[in-house]
């Protein structure tokens, strides 16, 4: 019996839509679980057909966008009272996004340069345009601020792993394709195994059919495709290597990272509810429940490995920013000594950016993308949101960098040579202070 | 009695639309809005940011097409500065906007264009959707997924993210491909090629079975706005031309937009009405996207969709087409131009070039255009810089408001078709594909 789901656009760009679409294959298996009543970008049910409905005959309502209209609050209200459970979905209804920094205008401010005062304006026309139109908000908020929230998956974009997972926990659906072989059978670098070099690879026990491989880029195998049923005859030593496991180095503290976020789907580490980490949830549980059925005796015993080293090791307990995630190397052989913008110079791929120099968010930031801007050599910019709320965060962040970071600056430095704090430090989330801006 | 329809909202786009056709006692239309009811004001907020920081916050207009959100503000920060980036990365800029156009237009054709034919425009409404489509036609459905996919990959794996690009910055690019990536790629291309061709080949059989309302519906004269290299289709960089419906041709250098295109605040939309400004509003309302680039352009850039060109050209008899059912060719023969470019560049050692990027680079106090075309039209950015490199304002004429008048009149002359000319009544419709 398929369950019935809503998505509702609100001020936005429908990234988080197409982060779920980017799923492409992997949407088969998902689609026949879902019955989409209301989806205006992708199916044709009119906004009356939505509000016709019982209050609370709809299980999931997904809320992507921030509230900047009078149609924006609307809709939510209308979403609260048709859905069981909302999720704000995306960093949008999180936490309010690029967007949210018009806060730092009033709204008649930012009506006249749209409506009045752009350079192409040129027929002498202009104005807030009020016939049939919803009319603005005097400031940007996320959802949470005018109605309850029961999931949160944030992220500009969420990966596409974490919706699936998030969706696929609320329906108690098989999430991934459970496919009989290992990705080793798929592998590109089967002769130069990185398991042999001494690197954590999931791939003996991660099911193929994945399109871009990891390993053909020398990376190891994350396990972002879920389990195989069966696993590959190297599982032996990936599970040696597992419970062997003295210290753990950044580059395979990300692989585990990763591996259990996406690979176990436990929702609370997938990336929705970030509250609660991975280590949280082992402190509660002993260990994170699996919805996965019938996995192969390996893979339960690499898992069990691998969470029973995080419980005993201290080293875990902070493994919630996007540094955890990052695979440069903190305590470099570079040292920031003054704020370099991000134009300046071209940074080496292997040395922390902020001890490059660069204001880099990862620190600050709450993990769950993987870190994938910095693999591209560009500082994390937070849209995953911060990891902490409450406190000044140009503060916090110089007091972070300082306490773990190569820099020789003083915090009055730093912080005096950042010329746009709130768009440096606050771009995801000016929308979520609370107190005014 | 006045009678008012409204279709709230405007199903299988991306955005916030509403339609009102408000009809009069003698079933004359009267008035035809289309109502656009979101903006966010980014013509503000990016007041006080590094212009090099505008690149990583404007993709967020549109998550369909943030690769030219990504590429453009980048490009006119390198205008205000004076900065010359290296060919290597030009040419990654170039293969990550291709793949954007790629995937984009693939997903526009089979995820939001494709129901409407595939099911026929009598379908039922609930069904009507690409879910019903993948469900009735699986191999169909499957291979345009897979295009979709490629595009998105590829832009992922240059981009760094393909929501959201990151990888251009002022100067270049952060980082060349990985030539095992790159060779990845390589290897899927000829079956991308195989289905582009294919995907044309369902194309043009929908042409011929709807003839009659490719023919005669939605067939309005108006200007279009595009953009061509010295008058070759070209999405990365060149000139704005507007095309008069006689088919006159006008080009202007970006930095000169504020010669051809002028914008009109209409009372019933937060998107503003763009028109060609030396015509005046509303008689220089434009049309962009698909077709407007594709009637802006002499000719296309690789050879198979040039040929596709010529044969649109020839069946509908004209140089200048104002068939509004004609987009949806233009937008495959966009899409053979797109995996033709991609296949060339992933072939060209300068992606793998680490030369991707200039270290001279100084802010100055400056203004600069940015121009490319985004998949759904021309997509233009105007960044004024303060001394040390801070945005002092910004202008942006972004892809989907360049057509909104131009839907607004098209609607409009469709409307008069439908309620005065009873111009349906006799259509002749096939048999649909999915029953």
């Amino acid at each position: 019996m398929a369950v019935k789901v809503a998505f509702m656009q609100l001020s936005d760009c429908w990234g988080c839509h197409q982060s779920l679409l980017n799923l492409h294959l992997g949407l088969l298996p998902v689609l026949p679980a879902l019955e989409i009543v209301y989806w205006p970008a992708v199916v044709d049910f009119k906004h009356d057909s939505l509000k016709a409905r019982e209050d609370g005959s709809i299980l999931v309502g997904f809320i992507e966008g921030s509230i900047r209209t009078n149609e924006d609050y609307d809709n939510v209200q209308l979403m609260r009272k048709k859905c069981a459970l909302i999720i704000a979905f995306g960093s949008c209804s999180c936490y309010g996004n690029v967007h949210g920094l018009a806060n730092q205008w009033s709204k008649d401010e930012a009506v006249r340069r749209k409506f009045s005062e752009v350079e192409s304006i040129a027929d002498g026309s202009g104005g807030e345009p009020t016939q049939h139109t919803p009319g603005f908000r005097e400031k940007i908020v996320p959802v949470d601020e005018v109605t309850n929230v029961d999931v949160y998956i944030a992220g500009c974009p969420p990966k596409p792993e974490q919706i699936v997972s998030a969706v696929v926990f609320l329906l108690g659906q098989k999430p991934f394709p459970m496919n009989d072989l290992a990705f080793c059978n798929d592998c590109s670098i089967k002769n130069d195994c990185l398991l042999d070099k001494g690197t954590i690879c999931f791939g003996p026990i991660t099911s193929i059919g994945c399109s871009l491989k990891c390993t053909s880029d020398g990376k190891p195998c994350v396990g972002c495709f879920g389990p195989a049923k069966t696993v590959d005859s190297r599982a032996d030593r990936l599970n040696n290597m597992v419970k062997s496991l003295s210290s753990i180095s950044s580059g395979d503290k990300k692989n585990v990272y990763e591996f259990l976020t996406l690979f176990l789907n436990v929702p609370l580490m997938a990336g929705f509810d970030l509250a609660g980490d991975i280590l949280k949830q082992i402190k509660k549980r002993g260990a994170p429940e699996t919805p996965l059925a019938n996995l192969p005796p390996t893979t339960t015993d690499i898992a069990g490995s691998l969470m029973g080293f995080l419980r005993d090791n201290p080293n875990f307990t902070e493994i919630s920013n996007v540094c955890d995630t990052c695979p440069r190397i903190i305590g470099s052989k570079s040292t920031m000594t003054r704020v370099k913008r991000d134009y300046e110079g071209l940074p080496n791929m292997d040395d922390c950016l902020i001890e490059q120099g660069y204001i880099c968010m990862g620190p600050v930031t709450r993990a769950g993308c993987g870190g994938l801007c910095i693999k591209v050599n560009t500082p994390c910019s937070g849209c995953y949101g911060q990891t902490e709320w409450g406190v000044n965060q140009a503060e916090r962040f110089a007091d972070t960098v300082l306490k773990g970071f190569n820099v020789s600056l003083s915090k009055q430095e730093l912080l005096a040579q950042v010329k746009d704090p709130i768009g440096t430090f606050e771009k995801f989330t000016l929308a979520s202070r609370k107190g005014g801006v | 009695m006045v009678k008012e329809i409204e279709v709230e909202p405007v199903t299988r786009l991306e955005g916030h639309g509403g339609l009102r056709v408000v009809l009069g006692d003698d079933g004359k239309v009267q008035d035809v809005q289309f109502n656009i009811t979101s903006t966010r004001f980014f013509e503000k907020f990016l007041e006080g940011r590094y212009c090099e920081h505008i690149p990583r916050i404007t993709p967020r207009i549109c998550g369909i097409c943030p690769i030219p959100h990504h590429i453009a503000p980048t490009k006119a920060v390198e205008d205000a500065w004076g900065v010359q980036i290296p060919t290597p990365a030009k040419k990654l800029r170039q293969l990550l906007i291709n793949a954007k156009q790629y995937s984009s237009h693939a997903l526009h054709f089979y995820a939001l264009a494709a129901p409407d034919f595939l099911l026929g425009p009598m379908a039922d409404p609930a069904l009507r959707n690409v879910v019903h489509v993948i469900n009735k036609m699986p191999d169909v459905g499957a291979m345009a997924l897979k295009m979709m996919d490629f595009g998105q990959k590829l832009c992922a794996t240059i981009g760094g993210k393909s929501i959201h690009p990151i990888s251009a910055i002022v100067g270049g690019m952060k980082k060349p491909m990985d030539e095992s990536a790159r060779d990845l790629f390589l290897k899927q291309i000829g079956d991308q090629v195989e289905w582009s061709k294919k995907t044309v080949e369902i194309g043009l059989k929908v042409v011929e079975d709807y003839w009659d309302v490719v023919a005669n519906v939605g067939v309005v004269p108006t200007y279009y706005a595009g953009m061509t290299n010295n008058g070759v289709h070209d999405i990365y960089e060149g000139d704005i031309r507007i095309v008069s419906p006689t088919g006159e041709k006008f080009d202007y250098a970006p930095q000169k937009y504020l010669d051809a295109l002028g914008e009109h605040i209409p009372e019933h939309s937060y998107a503003t009405h763009m028109y060609y400004k030396p015509a005046g509003y509303p008689e220089g309302i434009y049309r962009a996207n698909t077709l407007a680039m594709i009637n802006a352009a002499d000719k296309m850039a690789t050879p198979l969709a040039d040929e596709a060109l010529q044969a649109m050209r020839a069946k509908l008899g004209t140089n200048v087409p104002h068939h509004t059912f004609a987009y949806h060719w233009a937008r495959l023969i966009e899409l053979v131009e797109s995996i033709e470019m991609i296949a060339t560049l992933l072939q060209d050692p300068d992606i793998v070039n680490p030369d991707c990027k200039t270290l001279d680079v100084q802010p100055r106090e400056a203004d600069g255009v940015g121009l490319v075309e985004a998949p759904r039209g021309l997509l233009l950015y105007h960044i004024f810089s303060d001394a040390e490199g801070i945005c002092k304002k910004a202008n942006l004429l972004v892809a989907t408001n360049h057509n909104i008048a131009g839907i607004e009149k098209t609607l409009m002359h469709v409307a008069k078709q439908v309620f005065e000319d009873k111009a349906l009544d006799g259509l002749k419709l096939p048999d649909p594909w999915i029953k």
